[in-house]
C-alpha cells in the first residue's frame, strides 16, 4: 500500500511566558492508502497537537509532513486551507457543526469552498445525508438534532470533498455507549466497504479498537505500536 | 466568493435579527438626514436657478443705502432725477423705479402690517419679469388707477394672511383708504413676498404722499450686448459722480441680479453644509456602530470560522464573508434611509408649501437616490474592513479551541 500521509520527525514546542512546552518531540507517523489507525494516549500525551499536525491545521516547529508524497510542513494558510478543503475530511468531538445552517448546508458547505456548483452540491449532500441514515432530519438545524444525529451530518459533510484522508478526533467522546458504537459502524463501514483512509485520535482503548493498527502516544512520541 | 456564501451572511444576519436591526437603524437614520437634507437643497439650487432664468441675467438693482428693507429707511432714497440719470446712461435699457413702504391693511375685522409696492404701469413687462410673477386671478392693475390694488398670492386663501380669503372685486383698507382689489399675483414660494400689496404709481402717492419720487430701489435693465457686471460698475461710477458723493460713500449701492443670487447662495450653501456636515456625522456614528456589530459577531463566530477554515475556507473568503456581511447592513441601512429620508422630505416639503414656503420643495433625482444607497453600502463595507480582517487571520487551530 501506498504511503498517503507521513510525519517525519515533527517537533511542536510552544512558548508560554519565557518557558518552552515541547508538546510533539521527534513524532513519526506514517499512514498508508486504505488504512484504519488510531492515535491513543492520555491527556497531555500529544494527541491533539499531532492531530492538529496531521490536519493542516497547525504547522510544526521543525521537522517535515508529506501528504501524498508533498511536504506540506511549511506551507502558508491558504495553501493549507486548500488541502484541508480538499484531502482531509474532519470529525470532532464537539461535531462542530455550524448552527444556523441546516444539516443540508453543513453537509454542503465545504463543497461551497471548492466551488462546486450549486446542483452537484446539494445532490452529493442529500446522497451523503441518506448514507448515514438522515435522510429526514436533512433541513433540521444542529440544534434540532441529538447528538449521534449531529455526528453523523459530521461524518457526511467529511467526506463532502471525497478526500484522501479522514480525520476523527474523539468521534464518541460527546456521546453515549450506543450511539458511540453507531457512530464508529458507520466510520468502519467506510473504511471496510470504501477504503477509505480514516486517522482516529482517540483516549479510549474501546474506540481505538476499530482500527487495524493502533499507535500510542506519550510526551509526544510513539512510544508502542499494536497491529490488529 | 462563490454568490451562496452571500446567503450564508445573510443568515448569519438574521440570526443575530436585534444586533442587526440596531446597526441597521443607526445607518438608516444618518441616510434618512442625508437624503432628506440633500433633497431639500438641490431644491432649493432648483428654485434659485429657476428664479435666475426666468428673471435673466440682463437685469440689475440700484438701491438706496439705509436699515431694512429698501425705501424703509426715511433718510436714504433714491429719486426721479436719480432715475432720469440711469437711463441716460450708456448700455442702459430701461429702468424702473419701486416705491415700497409699510402698510396697514385691513380686512374684515382684522389687520396686518405688510409691504406695500408702487410702480408705474408703463414699467409692467420688466417689474413682473423681475419679480417672476403674472397675473394668477382677476386682471393686472392699469396705469393711473389710484384706488386699486393686487395682491400677492396667499392673500387668496384663509388662514394664510387673515382668517377669510379675499378675492377679486373685494374691498381692502391700506391705510384707511379704501381700495379695490382688483387681481393676485402668481406665487413668488416664500410667504413674505407672496404678502406684498402692488398699487399703481400714482394710487401709492396718493397713499404716501411724504415719499413721492422717493424711491426705495431701482431696477435696471441693460441693453442687449452689454453686460450687466460692466453696467453695474458704471452706473456706480457715473451716479456717484452725479450725486457728488466720494468713493465708497455713496448713499446707493448696485448689484446685479447675479450678485444678488450668489449672496443668496453663499449663504444658503453655508447652511447646507452645516446641515450636511452633521448628518455625516450621524453616518460616521453608524459605521462606529457597524464596525462594533462586527467585531462582536467575530468574537462570537471564532469557533465558526475555525469550522468554515477547517473544511477549507481561505483567509479571503472569511474577509469576504464579514465585508459583505458589514455592506449588507449599509444597504439595507441606506435602502430604508432613503425610503424614510423620502418619507420625510415629502412631508416637509408638503408642510412647507402649505405655509407658504413653496420654495422649500425637495427634489429626488435618480441619482442622489442611488448616490446615498451606494454610499450606505460603501460605509457599511469600510466598517467591516477592520472586523473582517481580525477573523481572517484567526488561527485555525485557535478558533477551534475557542468556546
Amino acid at each position: 500500500m501506498t504511503t498517503i500521509l507521513e510525519l517525519q520527525d515533527v517537533w511542536k514546542i510552544y512558548r508560554m511566558g519565557d518557558v518552552e512546552v515541547e508538546a510533539l518531540k521527534g513524532l513519526d507517523f506514517k499512514a498508508r492508502k486504505g488504512e484504519f489507525v488510531a492515535i491513543m494516549g492520555p491527556s497531555g500525551s500529544g494527541k491533539s497537537t499531532a492531530m492538529n499536525m496531521i490536519g493542516c491545521l497547525d504547522v510544526p516547529t521543525r521537522g517535515r509532513i508529506f501528504l501524498e508524497g508533498k511536504d506540506i510542513a511549511h506551507m502558508s494558510e491558504s495553501q493549507l486551507a486548500r488541502i484541508r478543503g480538499k484531502k482531509i475530511g474532519f470529525i470532532f468531538q464537539q461535531f462542530n457543526l455550524i448552527n444556523t445552517l441546516t444539516a443540508l448546508e453543513n453537509v454542503a458547505l465545504p463543497m461551497i469552498f471548492q466551488n462546486t456548483p450549486k446542483d452537484k452540491r446539494l445532490a452529493k449532500a442529500k446522497k451523503l445525508l441518506e448514507m448515514v441514515e438522515l435522510d429526514d432530519r436533512m433541513h433540521h438545524k444542529p440544534t434540532e438534532l441529538s447528538g449521534g444525529e449531529q455526528q453523523r451530518v459530521a461524518i457526511a459533510r467529511s467526506l463532502a470533498n471525497d478526500p484522501e484522508v479522514i480525520l476523527a478526533d474523539e468521534p464518541t467522546g460527546n456521546l453515549d455507549s450506543k450511539t458511540g458504537h453507531t457512530v464508529m459502524d458507520f466510520l468502519r463501514k467506510l473504511h471496510e466497504k470504501e477504503g477509505r483512509t480514516i486517522i482516529l485520535v482517540t483516549h479510549d482503548e474501546n474506540t481505538a479498537r476499530n482500527a487495524d493498527r493502533v499507535e500510542f502516544l506519550k510526551d509526544g512520541q510513539i512510544f508502542k505500536r499494536h497491529t490488529r | 466568493m462563490n454568490v451562496d456564501l452571500f446567503g450564508y451572511s445573510l443568515s448569519n444576519l438574521a440570526h443575530r435579527k436585534m444586533r442587526s436591526f440596531l446597526s441597521i437603524l443607526s445607518i438608516l437614520i444618518g441616510i434618512m438626514s442625508i437624503y432628506a437634507l440633500i433633497s431639500f437643497g438641490m431644491g432649493l439650487d432648483a428654485y434659485v436657478k429657476g428664479l435666475a432664468e426666468e428673471a435673466g441675467i440682463d437685469k440689475l438693482f440700484v438701491q438706496a443705502k439705509g436699515i431694512g428693507a429698501p425705501g424703509t429707511d426715511e433718510n436714504f432714497f433714491l429719486t426721479q432725477d436719480d432715475a432720469d440719470f440711469i437711463e441716460k446712461i450708456r448700455g442702459t435699457d430701461q429702468v424702473a423705479p419701486l416705491y415700497m413702504k409699510a402698510g396697514e391693511i385691513a380686512w374684515k375685522d382684522e389687520k396686518k402690517y405688510r409691504f406695500a409696492m408702487g410702480f408705474d404701469l408703463e414699467n409692467e413687462g420688466l417689474v413682473m419679469e423681475t419679480f417672476a410673477v403674472d397675473v394668477a386671478a382677476g386682471r393686472q392693475l392699469r396705469k393711473g388707477e389710484a384706488d386699486a390694488v393686487v395682491l400677492g398670492y396667499n392673500y387668496q386663501f384663509p388662514l394664510k394672511i387673515f382668517k377669510r380669503k379675499i378675492a377679486a372685486g373685494d374691498t381692502i383698507e391700506l391705510n384707511g383708504k379704501e381700495l379695490k382689489v382688483v387681481g393676485f399675483y402668481s406665487e413668488v414660494g416664500n410667504p413674505s413676498d407672496d404678502a406684498n400689496i402692488y398699487l399703481p404709481k400714482e394710487g401709492f402717492e396718493e397713499l404716501y404722499p411724504a415719499s413721492k419720487e422717493k424711491y426705495g430701489w431701482m431696477i435696471v435693465r441693460a441693453e442687449k450686448g452689454t453686460s450687466a457686471d460692466d453696467l453695474a460698475d458704471r452706473i456706480t461710477e457715473r451716479l456717484r459722480k452725479h450725486k457728488g458723493q466720494e468713493e465708497g460713500k455713496e448713499d446707493f449701492f448696485v448689484q446685479t441680479f447675479e450678485d444678488a443670487l450668489a449672496t443668496f447662495n453663499a449663504i444658503l450653501g453655508v447652511l447646507k453644509g452645516i446641515l450636511i456636515i452633521i448628518a455625516f456625522i450621524s453616518v460616521v456614528v453608524a459605521s462606529v456602530n457597524i464596525m462594533n456589530t462586527m467585531y462582536t459577531a467575530v468574537v462570537e463566530r471564532t469557533k465558526e470560522i475555525g469550522i468554515m477554515k477547517a473544511v477549507g475556507a481561505q483567509n479571503h473568503t472569511i474577509l469576504l464573508v464579514f465585508i459583505f456581511e458589514a455592506g449588507f447592513l449599509g444597504l439595507a441601512g441606506g435602502v430604508l434611509g432613503v425610503l424614510f429620508g423620502w418619507m420625510v422630505a415629502a412631508a416637509g416639503g408638503g408642510i412647507a408649501a402649505a405655509a407658504g414656503f413653496a420654495l422649500l420643495k425637495p427634489v429626488f433625482p435618480w441619482y442622489l437616490t442611488f448616490g446615498c444607497i451606494a454610499f450606505a453600502f460603501i460605509i457599511g463595507a469600510l466598517s467591516g474592513i477592520f472586523p473582517a480582517k481580525q477573523a481572517a487571520a484567526l488561527k485555525p487551530v485557535d478558533s477551534l479551541r475557542y468556546e
